[in-house]
């Protein structure tokens, strides 16, 4: 949220940025919280709280601008420090550790996957979302953001706090694990992927 | 998008720079303004293999993601909690 504090809106034009720009979004609001915490009323929670701290700081947003990508920094912040302080299952990988982990934007492309277009094309609907699942919250998020919804970098960046270059890096390696999980799936399919060993 | 470019006769078979290839390609895949986007695609799908096999293999699960993974349903009560609290806080 920006610090800029714009003309105050009046109620009137309150009403109509939220139920305009705000509202539309819940689907891919849910669907993000819902792929965070795994959990209905956990997502539920996050949804809710999102969206009264968006009406809360609505003359902060500008009429016009990016309403999705505004909502979705304001869920993922929710999510980190508030949900993930009170969670029953702390998460393996926290946020910043994973690139201080990694700490380098130069990521390796020369790793190729011998997963095919058709066993891709194949999958379930769960084998997909398990795999997607079970990546750890920062991978799966930038997955989420560019994949499920359709961010831009630059967006992405914005929505994170992070450089654009740590989202393409990112994003390289969440789709590089990602991979890996298909591939096992779709050997288990028996789909020939030209298994070593 | 179809896959137009069947036949992999006329495509080297070693990628020149896989690393700035991919990324480019990446790039565009995921909707970013990157500049002659269309021609670059065309060309490097039309003369590199290795491009051309990852393009279209990143592009299919970019479609599965999107068509299998945004189904949630919204719990119908969320909606009107949200509402309410609004009014509440109004
Ligand atoms: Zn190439």
């Amino acid at each position: 949220m920006s610090e800029v504090q714009r003309k105050k809106y009046t109620e009137q034009e309150k009403n109509k940025i939220f139920d305009g720009e705000f509202m539309p979004h819940i689907d891919s609001m849910y669907n993000f919280g819902y792929r965070l915490t795994f959990d209905e009323d956990d997502a539920k929670d996050l949804v809710q709280d999102t969206y009264l701290k968006a009406y809360r700081f609505i003359n902060s947003f500008e009429q016009g601008t990016n309403a999705k990508a505004w909502l979705f920094r304001i869920l993922k912040n929710s999510f980190i420090n508030d949900y993930r302080k009170k969670s029953k299952q702390p998460s393996k990988v926290d946020y910043q550790e994973v690139e201080t982990y990694y700490n380098s934007d130069d990521v390796d492309y020369s790793m190729t996957s011998d997963l095919r277009v058709d066993s891709v094309k194949d999958m379930l609907g769960d084998e997909i979302s398990n795999a997607l699942n079970s990546l750890a919250v920062d991978f799966r998020t930038v997955i989420i953001l560019c994949d499920l919804e359709g961010f831009t970098y630059e967006e992405m960046a914005k929505i994170l706090d992070i450089p654009i270059g740590t989202v393409r890096s990112r994003l390289h390696r969440a789709r590089n694990l990602l991979k890996e999980k298909l591939r096992s799936y779709a050997q288990n399919m028996g789909y020939n992927t030209d298994e070593e060993g | 998008m179809e896959n137009s470019l069947e036949g992999s006769g006329e495509r080297k078979l070693q990628c020149s720079d896989v690393s700035k290839c991919f990324q480019l390609l990446e790039s565009i895949l995921d909707g970013n303004n990157v500049p002659d986007s269309q021609e670059i695609l065309k060309s490097k799908l039309a003369k590199c293999q290795p491009c051309f096999e990852h393009f279209h293999l990143e592009q299919a699960i970019k479609e599965v993601l999107r068509n299998k993974c945004t189904k949630h349903e919204v719990p119908s009560e969320l909606v009107a909690n949200i509402r309410q609290k609004i009014e509440e806080i109004k």
